[in-house]
């Protein structure tokens, strides 16, 4: 095993992982920017070395300062996380370089994978689905030919196309013509270019992810499905695993896929093809991640398998001890991303400082978080602030635990989307598995707290307003019932007799 | 002593009174008995009608956090000289800050431009997320303060309406 490894990251990602290395018997470095003196992964970390700025591009995404602690500390490999570094192939081919396991795939899988039409190329020859379409800008007169093959509904998209423009829904043949005109004339003007090419329209499509495991010895395996279809702002929110809309047969199929596609770019260490889904089960490439998941901790709870640790063990030339057929699905398991943010105004991030945070625990919880009480969330990263995981026999016994969890969650300072989560866990379509990405903008009465009792609320602050002129004493009048209350309870040890 | 909260726009009158051996909370004159706990800085244990909750409330000058079953809800106590004054509250000059640091993407409206109530004037841009700001007032932009692309901090004034 390694002596000393690098944690390229920060967050609660950086924890998950300096753990897993310090269980390995590794010694742990971590790296940090300006805003992140006081974060979890410095204190938890064996070492740890400033590296600049708190912007991203200040320390985390510097390459040459990554590279220079891991040759002044020792480190022998260096483990990227998720986002900053970790999909970077310049970062993995400097590692290559400077003779430092980068604990991930090669430069070479990395390049394959994050260039959108390659990845659609090798799928292509490596006989995984696509969704259906014209291979690239087509002329009007092949336009309707190529809806008629792939049937209707079909998307019009502009091949310079972003953010809408240029794009069509056509559900009927008679109204192709006209959508085609309409789709080249706002691409014309939008982007000065009027290809377009036509794509079988996924309806209320689902967001299906194989996790993948591979060694370096030709082993390459699925660790089953995870559901992600809940999202907001084109990200994930909750996740589960396995899916509840989908066979055996289904499973299976995709596993073989992702491990089809994994073997065409020679991929080692952890990784995940994602799909598309109608709810039919037909299912189509996305593309793949090929580094480790914020939602890996479903995948491990139901397979009972420590990605992050494989990820090292591999790295390492360790061999995969165990056969695609050793591996089962055990139980189910759901993951709720806790942010700083407000579902009431589109989910807009609130940082600022936790003066009080208490984390669920209990059988069968699990919280992936770097936050603590006095931890103060900056705007420079990500908002996320834990992944609240639990187990459970049955997915709906897992809705049950987790419901149950977010209530014990106590997080005070930020606006949290805690309560959005719970009104999710207790919605009658999510409980029934009825699941599509455009779930949130269906439900909107989520977003609020709707119609709760808020008088103990209304008590508690009344109970704080009190306390506090008890405390300072700006309240001289004689007629202050609350100062003579809280004297009371002072003197019964707290109750109000 | 008698309190007098807003939580959104609704304003509630809370009175607490010792009655016999229990406490006894008026909300709008309705009476309940609140047994209650404070367990460190900022939690509260409170039972009401045998229901136990956990709170946790943060006070911070006359706005009050308030967090229970995961959700927030803000309430602000009014004192009374404070009530005769909040009918003017959503008119006059309204100045739209920035709740956070951020960055100005886009500036929807330009001085002299008419705006509605909770139209959308401007979009910052924090953690790697677009938010729109919008005006709490309808009226009209009297000023922009600040250019598109630049950097902002928290509480810094964007744009001013006014209702006149």
């Amino acid at each position: 095993m390694f002596k000393k490894i690098l944690i390229a990251n920060r967050g609660e990602i950086a924890v998950r992982i300096i753990r897993a290395c310090k269980e390995l018997g590794a010694t742990t470095v971590a790296v940090y920017s300006d805003a992140d003196r006081k974060s979890l992964h410095v204190a938890l970390a064996d070492e740890a070395y400033h590296i600049g700025g708190s912007a991203p591009a200040e320390s985390y995404l510097v390459i040459d300062k990554i590279i220079d602690v891991a040759k002044k500390s020792g480190a022998e490999a260096i483990h990227p996380g998720f986002g900053f570094l970790s999909e970077n192939e310049k970062f993995a081919k400097r590692c290559e370089k400077e003779k430092i396991v980068f604990i991930g795939p090669s430069a070479e899988a990395i390049r394959l994978m994050g260039d959108k039409i390659t990845a659609r190329n090798i799928a292509q020859e490596a006989k995984v689905p696509l969704v259906p379409g014209s291979d690239g800008a087509v002329s009007d007169v092949e336009a309707p030919l190529v809806a008629d093959k792939i049937g209707y509904p079909v998307m019009i998209k502009a091949s310079a196309g972003g953010g809408g423009k240029g794009m069509r829904l056509v559900r009927n043949k008679e109204d192709f013509e006209s959508s085609l005109r309409m789709a080249k004339s706002e691409a014309r003007s939008s982007f000065g270019d009027d290809s377009v090419f036509v794509e079988r329209f996924v309806e209320e499509p689902r967001h299906v992810e194989i996790q993948i495991i591979a060694d370096t010895h030709g082993n390459t395996l699925y660790l089953f499905e995870r559901e992600c279809s809940i999202q907001r702002r084109h990200q994930k929110v909750i996740e589960e695993a396995p899916s509840p809309g989908i066979s055996a047969k289904t499973r299976k199929k995709m596993g073989e896929v992702a491990v089809r596609i994994s073997k065409a770019v020679n991929y080692s260490g952890a990784g995940t093809v994602e799909f598309i889904m109608d709810q039919k089960e037909n299912f189509y490439f996305l593309e793949m991640n090929t580094r480790v998941q914020v939602e890996h901790p479903v995948t491990e709870m139901i397979t009972g398998f420590d990605i992050v640790k494989w990820m090292v063990r591999i790295a390492n030339g360790e061999k995969l001890p165990f056969k695609q057929k050793d591996l089962s699905i055990n139980g189910w398991a759901v993951e709720c991303r806790v942010y700083a943010e407000d579902p009431e105004t589109n989910f807009m991030p609130s940082p600022g400082l936790l003066h009080y945070v208490k984390a669920p625990t209990g059988p069968g919880i699990r919280d992936d978080s770097s936050i603590y009480s006095g931890y103060e969330v900056t705007s420079f990263y990500d908002p996320m602030l834990s992944k609240l995981v639990v187990w459970a026999e049955s997915r709906e016994a897992a809705i049950d635990k987790m419901a149950s969890a977010l209530k014990e969650y106590i997080v005070l300072g930020v606006k949290t989307n805690i309560g959005f989560l719970i009104r999710v866990m207790n919605n009658d379509v999510f409980r029934e598995g009825k699941l599509d990405t455009g779930f949130i903008e269906k439900h909107p009465e989520l977003l609020t707290a709707g119609e709760v009792d808020i008088e103990p609320a209304i008590i508690a602050a009344a109970l704080a307003v009190g306390n506090a002129e008890e405390s300072t004493g700006s309240d001289k009048g004689p007629q202050s019932n609350w100062k003579l209350l809280g004297r009371k309870a002072g003197l019964s040890g707290g109750t109000l007799i | 002593m008698t309190y007098t909260f807003k939580i959104k726009d609704k304003v509630f009158s809370v009175e607490i009174e010792q009655e016999k051996d229990q406490t006894v909370v008026k909300i709008n004159e309705e009476g309940r008995p609140v047994e209650f706990e404070k367990i460190d800085d900022y939690i509260y244990s409170i039972i009401v009608d045998g229901k136990s909750l956990t709170i946790g409330v943060l006070k911070n000058g006359n706005n009050i956090q308030v967090f229970m079953d995961g959700d927030l809800f803000e309430i602000e106590a009014i004192s009374e000289r404070d009530q005769m004054k909040s009918s003017q509250v959503l008119s006059g000059v309204q100045e739209i800050k920035s709740p956070m640091p951020s960055r100005v993407v886009k500036i929807l409206k330009e001085i002299g431009d008419e705006v509605d109530a909770d139209e959308g004037i401007v979009v910052v841009e924090a953690m790697k997320m677009e938010s729109e700001l919008k005006s709490p007032i309808e009226g009209k932009v009297t000023d922009v303060l600040v250019n598109e692309g630049d950097a902002v901090e928290a509480g810094n004034t964007l744009l001013i309406v006014s209702s006149d």
